[in-house]
């Protein structure tokens, strides 16, 4: 069953007069329970088309239909309580608040629901558990390592149990064990808790964990392959 | 609720802009509550003064004396009950920074005249039989420490009562009935300062009690005409007048002291705005992730304002509680004499608190907007 339908998306970026196209006709269809890797040069639109699906971004034109939604004609306000429902997003550089423990990075998104103290806390607590860190929850980011760090973040990323989950080069920043870390981590949460991924990625052995690979090039589709497991 | 700890942590992230922020709000408000309370001091003087009881000085300046004669004249006008007298005697206590109103006064007439003088039956008999007995405010007491039947001397501060010592035994510590007396002040028998002054028979001024309010004006215009050409013209005003015309002998008050809250105000808005400004500026990013996980704009929004508006009110607390500890007539020792005994009270308080939160949420609005219209691909890109 389709998770997310993209339908001949256009994206283009207008600096001064200049109109500088990033994709182009972009068509993709993910199916529920997929782990997708998109790969790609610098400026061939992956991080483009990752923003697009987590509707922080909108296309030039084309459709984006994500768990039953066409999020290109959602207003701001209605956009932003669907990506709370249905989007978790994984930053390269983690992005966690500096100021917030671990523990309160991860409630972030859990404060937009109606959730009590008590139910916010428990679902933080079983967050920071699947990803292995229940007992750094009360630890400041600058306490934590790179991995750590980008272990909270996907503990954020999936606190609210969303529809799916976007990573951005999640492992661009980390050494190759705490990579592998995070890859394992990734790669459980779809095939033990059957999360939908979309994860763009630079690295080749982070595209090999994917269960299928689209390569884009110039803001198009060039390639589509699906990926040996590890 | 739920949002509290997230805007008193990013309140906390810069902990010394946050304390300095906090500060200049508190030195806003401090002012601002302090300058108000003088204001309402003189307000409040002016208020609680009589409608019945005018009061005549020389039409030159009150500085100037006019003849005692003056009062059996203002006596015999028509509509005039009754009339006293008064004189500025100007000594010093120990120290010239030992500054409070005294008043040389016909006794019985005054105290007649100003049942706001709260005397026991006992206290009033033995001052009005001292010829240098005198009587004290009970908030002047209080600060030097004086008891009924302690010895008081003062040094002439006015060249016209000589070189020698004035000696006083307190026989009474009064009680101000209202703002239109202070308790700051002393008061003794004219008699005892004219007898050693070099020009004898004058007085300060004279206040007349009339019996219809409603013609007090009158009045006044008549007791005036009585000596209009002679070389003692005078002036008569109610009271409430003379009240409010002391205070604008000071100049306009209202507007230079309005003009100096407003200054600070404003200057502290700008020092808060640009501290907010700073704050979401550094925090780009971060807004854009909280937008990324679904925080609305109107969240952002209320988030910067809310962060804006603990550390104004923060400021506001801190100004307001150490205008309300330090600026009171007793603990500054200013009051006494023409001078109204003012203090920050609580009106004062709730307006500078409400002056702080006006700041915080002013010099949040602008950063706040941008916050909540932030571009969240454009902000994460900067950072990519």
């Amino acid at each position: 069953m389709a998770l997310i339908e993209l339908r001949d998306v256009t994206k283009a970026y207008r600096r001064d007069a200049i109109e500088i196209p990033v994709l182009d006709r972009v068509s993709i269809t993910v199916d529920e329970g997929d782990f997708l890797g998109l790969m790609g040069p610098s400026g061939s639109g992956k991080s483009t088309l990752l923003n697009l699906l987590a509707g922080i971004d909108r296309p030039s034109r084309g459709s984006v239909r994500v768990a039953d939604t066409e999020i290109s004609s959602l207003g701001e306000r209605a956009l932003a309580a669907w990506r709370a429902r249905h989007i978790g997003f994984i930053f390269q550089l983690y992005n966690l608040i500096p100021v917030l423990t671990a523990l309160e990075n991860v409630e972030l998104p859990l404060l937009l629901t109606n959730l009590s103290k008590t139910q916010r806390r428990e679902h933080v607590m079983t967050a920071l558990n699947i990803v292995g860190l229940g007992e750094r929850a009360q630890h400041y980011p600058r306490q934590l390592s790179g991995g750590q760090e980008q272990r909270v973040a996907i503990a954020r990323a999936i606190v609210t149990d969303p529809t799916l989950l976007l990573a951005d080069e999640p492992t661009g920043d980390l050494d190759a064990k705490s990579a592998g870390e995070v890859l394992t981590l990734l790669q459980r949460l779809n095939q033990e808790f059957k999360k939908t991924i979309v994860m763009v990625t630079h690295d080749p052995h982070a595209a090999e964990r994917a269960s299928h690979l689209l390569h884009l090039e110039k803001g198009t589709l060039v390639e589509q392959q699906a990926a040996s497991r590890a | 609720m739920k949002y509290l700890n997230l805007v008193l942590k990013s309140a906390r992230r810069s902990r010394r802009r946050t304390a300095l922020t906090v500060l200049s709000v508190a030195i806003a408000v401090f002012l601002f509550a302090s300058l108000q309370a003088v204001l309402d001091g003189f307000d409040a003087v002016a208020a609680a003064s009589s409608s019945t009881r005018v009061v005549t000085i020389r039409s030159t300046s009150m500085i100037f004396p006019m003849p005692m004669g003056h009062v059996d004249t203002i006596r015999s006008t028509p509509g005039v009950q009754e009339a006293t007298w008064a004189n500025w005697f100007g000594g010093i206590y120990k120290d010239p920074k030992n500054f409070f109103g005294q008043f040389a006064i016909d006794p019985e007439s005054y105290l007649r005249m100003y049942p706001e003088v709260i005397l026991s039956p006992d206290e009033k008999k033995s001052f009005v039989e001292d010829r240098t007995g005198c009587i004290v405010g009970d908030g002047l007491a209080k600060k030097y420490g004086w008891a009924l039947g302690d010895r008081i001397v003062l040094q002439p501060g006015i060249p016209v009562y000589g070189s020698q010592d004035f000696a006083f035994t307190i026989r009474g510590i009064y009680k101000a009935g209202s703002s239109a007396v202070d308790n700051q002040s002393m008061m003794f028998h004219w008699k005892y300062a004219d007898e050693r002054s070099e020009q004898k028979g004058l007085v300060g001024w004279i206040v007349a009690q009339v019996a219809d309010p409603d013609r007090a004006a009158q009045v006044a215009l008549d007791i005036d005409r009585r000596f209009a050409n002679s070389p003692y013209e005078t002036k008569t005003d109610t009271e409430k007048a003379f009240s409010a015309s002391f205070g604008k002998m000071l100049g306009n008050l209202n507007l230079l002291i309005g003009s100096v809250a407003l200054a600070v105000v404003i200057t502290t808005l700008f020092v808060a705005g640009n501290t907010m400004a700073m704050a979401v500026r550094e925090r780009t990013t971060e807004i854009a992730v909280m937008r990324t996980l679904g925080f609305p704009g109107a969240t952002i929004f209320a988030l910067v304002v809310g962060e804006g508006l603990v550390v104004a009110v923060l400021g506001g607390i801190l100004g307001s509680a150490l205008a309300r500890l330090v600026i009171n007539a007793e603990y500054l020792g200013l009051a006494g004499g023409f001078i109204p005994a003012f203090g920050v009270g609580n009106r004062n308080v709730v307006i500078g608190l409400g002056l702080s939160a006006l700041i915080g949420i002013l010099a949040a609005l602008l950063p706040a907007i941008m916050a909540s219209r932030l571009k969240v691909v454009d902000a994460l890109r900067r950072v990519a």
